[in-house]
């Protein structure tokens, strides 16, 4: 007996994704932090602003912490990055 | 209306199997093939065309469809009956406070608690009674269960994927219940939070693991519910002190004292609202001292009010026995209630 | 990414269009790291972030 059945997934191609222009390089440059706020993240994000500002010529680090790590980055927040040249974020525990 | 979904042909019902295991399509549990004839049963009783848009996951930006979630109802083993509820369970999840995506990827491996209200619990056999957090129908366990697969196969929550759960729960398997509204002189949990009496809802709550409680000493409700709140209190100190929705589970033995008493749903909320908060300084008492620090006189109340408990009449006639379940994690994600709808001015379906 | 999330990484890189997206790997976990175990890790943050984000 054939059965026929159903694709119980979406089947949709998430829409493609673009990747920004690299820079040049990082000197003179503006870096955002976009931080999940959990334990370790200050001191880890702390060492990083340095490390980029003294090795890499980096010349302004801003530091943002989501409200709930648990939920995308506020939109506020994303807006900011418009007004950055680099952003690092990441998953982490 | 044609269905959208790809179709794939087996040859017998063990070919079935491996092909929706082998695509990482299942729970682990054998599946219902779902045929066009059983997903379009679904559409009908529901009134829903296939292409009826359910809501737009905003993480991914995904557009979730009547059919998909009909597709996996059938998979789980719910009848056309049944997928109304399934439907309105998911658009409750996918209201923003309920905060799906969080909810379901978190390591915190919690699992999507959902109470059934009003006049539906009968016409499925949704039972209150015995077993009432276990196998106690098959509504409820092919409800909870088709959510489950919902998010395995629309939201990609498989362990190790997006599922990130250290342990998760039982619960992730089906956590579905029926308030036992019969056999009680209070509000249902639907009408406490402001769905009418007439009316069938569904609750969800982002939902660990319940945790039972004993006492059959005595018949005053301040001990009584001193033993849940000390439960409370425990998962305040033993997992997180983060404020949020508790559901307590209160099965007729424990009720009836309640009830003689003449206390409502409210006089218990209120109650252990004051009850179930702890000191920070308990976290050293629990191997938590190094995040004590200067904070130990804090306060952390399990809820920020009486409202955030959820308080349900549920559980077989026998034993002084209750349940909390906690939340996720404080009140990152509330509990959501819908009520189940009939689209009174939609077209009937074209034949 | 600290290392026990790669896999959630590169299936949310998938399922939001960039299934090549790279990232940096930094061990794990940060919550219970000390200082000098944090710096070693933004360190390698460095490394590996530097050249994904200059051409």
């Amino acid at each position: 007996m054939t059965f026929r059945v159903l694709d119980p997934t979406p089947e949709k191609a998430p829409p493609i994704g673009q990747l920004a222009p690299r820079l040049g390089s990082l000197r003179g440059k503006t870096v955002g932090f976009i931080s999940n706020g959990k334990e370790g993240t200050k001191g880890f994000f702390a060492h990083l602003d340095r490390l980029l500002r003294e090795q890499h010529g980096v010349a302004d680090v801003v530091m943002r912490t989501k409200s709930n790590y648990s939920a995308p980055a506020d939109p506020h927040i994303v807006a900011e990055i418009r007004s950055w040249h680099a952003v690092v974020s990441g998953i982490g525990d | 209306m044609p269905l959208d979904s790809r179709t794939y042909e087996a040859a017998d019902i063990a070919a079935v199997q491996e092909l929706y295991h082998a695509n990482g399509w299942t729970d682990g549990l054998p599946i219902v093939p779902p045929t066009a004839e059983a997903v379009q049963a679904c559409l009908d009783w529901a009134m829903m065309p296939a292409d009826q848009l359910i809501g737009v996951e905003p993480v991914r930006g995904l557009a979730v469809t009547a059919e998909k979630l009909a597709i996996n109802a059938v998979m789980a083993g719910c009848l056309p009956m049944h997928f109304p509820v399934v439907a309105t369970a998911w658009t409750a999840m996918m209201q923003p406070e309920f905060l799906m995506h969080g909810a379901t990827a978190s390591t915190g491996g919690c699992a999507v608690l959902v109470v059934l209200n009003g006049p539906i619990r009968l016409e499925l056999g949704a039972s209150g009674g015995f077993n009432a957090l276990g196998n106690s129908d098959r509504a409820t366990a092919v409800i909870g269960r088709a959510l489950r697969l919902c998010l395995i196969n629309l939201m990609d929550v498989r362990p190790g994927a997006i599922d990130r759960s250290t342990l998760g729960h039982p619960g992730k398997f089906s956590f579905c219940l029926a308030e036992d509204e019969e056999d009680t002189t209070w509000l249902s949990l639907a009408e406490t939070r402001g769905i009418p009496k007439e009316a069938s809802a569904v609750t969800v709550m982002a939902a660990g693991a319940p945790r039972q409680i004993m006492n059959e000493w005595t018949t005053k409700p301040e001990e009584i519910l001193e033993t849940f709140a000390a439960e409370m209190r425990a998962n305040l100190r033993h997992y997180s002190i983060h404020p949020g929705n508790y559901a307590l589970i209160i099965p007729k033995q424990l009720r009836e004292h309640l009830q003689a008493a003449g206390w409502s749903k409210a006089d218990i909320a209120s109650f252990i609202h004051e009850r179930a908060r702890i000191h920070r300084r308990e976290w050293a008492e629990v191997g938590k001292g190094a995040v004590v620090r200067d904070r130990g006189d804090s306060v952390y109340p399990a809820m920020e009010s009486p409202d955030q408990l959820l308080v349900v009449a549920a559980g077989g006639p026998a034993g002084g026995f209750g349940a909390v379940i906690p939340p996720w994690l404080g009140h990152k994600s509330h509990a959501v209630t819908v009520p189940i709808g009939a689209c009174i001015d939609c077209e009937p379906p074209k034949q | 990414m600290t290392e026990r999330f790669v896999t959630a990484a590169e299936m949310m890189s998938r399922v939001l269009g960039m299934p090549d997206y790279r990232f940096a790997r930094i061990g794990h976990p940060v919550s219970s790291a000390t200082d000098a175990e944090l710096a070693a890790m933004a360190r390698r943050a460095l490394e590996q972030g530097q050249p994904l984000l200059v051409r």
